[in-house]
């Protein structure tokens, strides 16, 4: 699903972000994506869903080499992403309801389709009965759950997170990362970046560690 | 149904439910701007309605020209037509010596004109009326080229008060444009800052459905449709102002002209002016969410 073929990133002032970056993750797998602050991820993350481009080598996600895509191509790729932030960026002014129909509408799905998918996904997430809320009235568990039910109210084929427990506390990490183990035993794959230890160790599955820009380790983790 | 009507009607539910979320911000903003482009159009307003006011002696002027006693017809005729080619003439009218008598004798009671029609002492004349744009310049080379011209008499010349004055109007014309020009300058400015200002507040939800997936044009139509609501919206209370305004002073105005044209009692809007506002709220409003929002689009990748 997601290929990285001697990657590099180097920005303005020849910091260099990322270098030579080689990994494959299949269709329906799961990883975490670990490093210290400033290590590589968040660049990482962000060739994978087109924000930026790589100075060099090659970031194929679903068979599409993504330099090459621009304008509607690449906003139809996003289209097939599902994305959880750290905060969840969730709309103040909707409901939690049109917060998460939000990619459907951006999609240009039925007005006939977004009430089920929409129910389906907050079901889900186990917030059917906030529907109607405004998210700044909601915990912020409950937030996160919502973005959680937007990221994936499309049936997207590849999920990534960027620190989605960053802002919880350990209960509601484990809650969240439980769902995540369920989406990709559904068959979606998964990117979870991360630099909370504990998290990593509490699931067994596998790990991209990078450091200073270069992938140090690649391995199954275990419980 | 199509999915682009669907696209917009999205656009404009989302424009209105942003518009209505800060209601209060948008009403102060179409005030202000509303306020602030009258000044430029009430200013244009008294420019324009000036042409109604300024009587026409004032910006054309005019030359009698006297003809020798003996042209015959067809070299009268010619001068008359070399004249009338003239960008700088707006009109040539002959007045026949006899005619000439007949005003002359009602205006300043000349003996009766049966006595004085058999031997006339009054030449043919040309009644030359120049156009309200020649330039002084202009005017003077020709009435220098009539007073050299042999089948020309004499002439008198009644210069306008335009002309008179030429460097004194040219120069506090050129001001009032400039002075015009940079308040609506600075109007438009205005409008389009507060376009741009409203999508500067939106980054991050810009951000947010660059991420969702959305397509360039999904992302600027809101801001687009606010923009314009902006535009339509302060460009309407800016007529209404000037309108207001010029219903206030117009019959004052009017009140004191009639002494100049009794024909004068109301000084109506320039629709220029009002169409003029208007455009410019709209296309300044609209082009600052447009840029603006394309910026932000644009620093994303």
């Amino acid at each position: 699903m997601i290929e990285f073929e001697g990657v590099a990133k180097i920005y303005e002032g020849h910091r260099e972000a990322l270098s030579d970056v080689n990994f494959r993750l299949a269709p329906g797998e799961m990883a975490f994506l670990t490093g210290h602050s400033g290590a590589g991820k968040s660049t990482l993350l962000r060739l994978i869903l087109g924000l930026e481009k790589s100075s060099s080598g090659i970031v194929r996600v679903a068979g599409s080499d993504l330099s090459t895509l621009s304008g509607e191509k690449l906003a139809r790729y996003r289209r097939r992403v599902g994305v959880v932030f750290q905060d969840p960026n969730l709309e103040d002014d909707l409901s939690v309801y049109d917060n998460v129909a939000l990619p459907l509408r951006i999609s240009g799905f039925s007005e006939s389709e977004i009430p089920k998918r929409v129910k389906a996904a907050l079901s889900r997430v186990d917030l059917s009965d906030q529907a109607n809320a405004r998210p700044r009235f909601l915990s912020g568990g409950q937030q996160q759950r919502v973005g959680i039910a937007r990221a994936i109210v499309h049936r997207p084929a590849l999920l990534v997170a960027d620190e989605p427990t960053g802002n919880l506390d350990p209960e509601l990490s484990a809650r969240v990362m439980r769902m995540f183990t369920q989406f990709q035993q559904l068959g979606v794959t998964i990117l979870v970046a991360t630099h909370e230890r504990a998290v990593v160790d509490s699931l067994p599955f596998r790990r991209l560690v990078i450091e200073k820009g270069r992938l140090v380790s690649d391995g199954m983790g275990s419980r | 149904m199509a999915r682009w009507i669907l696209d917009h009607l999205q656009a404009i539910k989302d424009a209105w439910r942003r518009t209505a979320d800060r209601l209060t911000q948008f009403v102060v903003l179409v005030c202000l701007l509303g306020i602030l482009l009258a000044i430029p159009g009430w200013l244009a307003q008294i420019w324009l309605s000036m042409a109604y006011l300024v009587p026409e002696e004032a910006v054309q002027s005019e030359a009698i020209v006297f003809l020798n006693k003996e042209l015959d017809v067809e070299a009268r005729i010619e001068l008359e037509r070399v004249l009338n080619e003239m960008r700088e003439i707006e009109q040539v009218i002959f007045v026949a010596k006899n005619v000439a008598l007949k005003e002359l004798s009602a205006q300043d009671g000349l003996g009766p004109i049966a006595d004085l029609q058999v031997n006339n002492p009054l030449p043919d004349a040309l009644r030359v009326k120049f156009s309200i744009r020649a330039l002084k310049k202009s005017e003077n080379n020709i009435i220098t080229t009539l007073l050299a011209d042999k089948r020309v008499l004499s002439l008198r010349y009644f210069p306008s008060t335009r002309v008179q004055y030429s460097s004194l109007v040219e120069k506090l014309g050129l001001l009032g444009v400039g002075l015009s020009g940079l308040a609506v300058l600075g109007v438009a400015m205005a409008v389009f800052l507060v376009a741009a200002a409203d999508v500067v507040d939106d980054q991050r939800r810009i951000e947010l459905y660059t991420l969702l997936g959305a397509s360039r044009s999904f992302i600027r139509r809101p801001y687009l449709y606010r923009a314009t609501w902006l535009g339509v919206l302060s460009g309407f209370i800016a007529c209404l102002v000037i309108t207001s305004l010029n219903e206030l002073f117009s019959s004052d105005f009017a009140l004191n002209l009639k002494v100049l044209d009794s024909s004068l009692e109301y000084l109506p809007v320039d629709s220029r002016t009002l169409i003029g506002v208007a455009t410019v709220a709209i296309f300044a409003s609209w082009v600052g969410a447009e840029r603006a929002v394309s910026r932000r689009l644009n620093a994303l990748y």
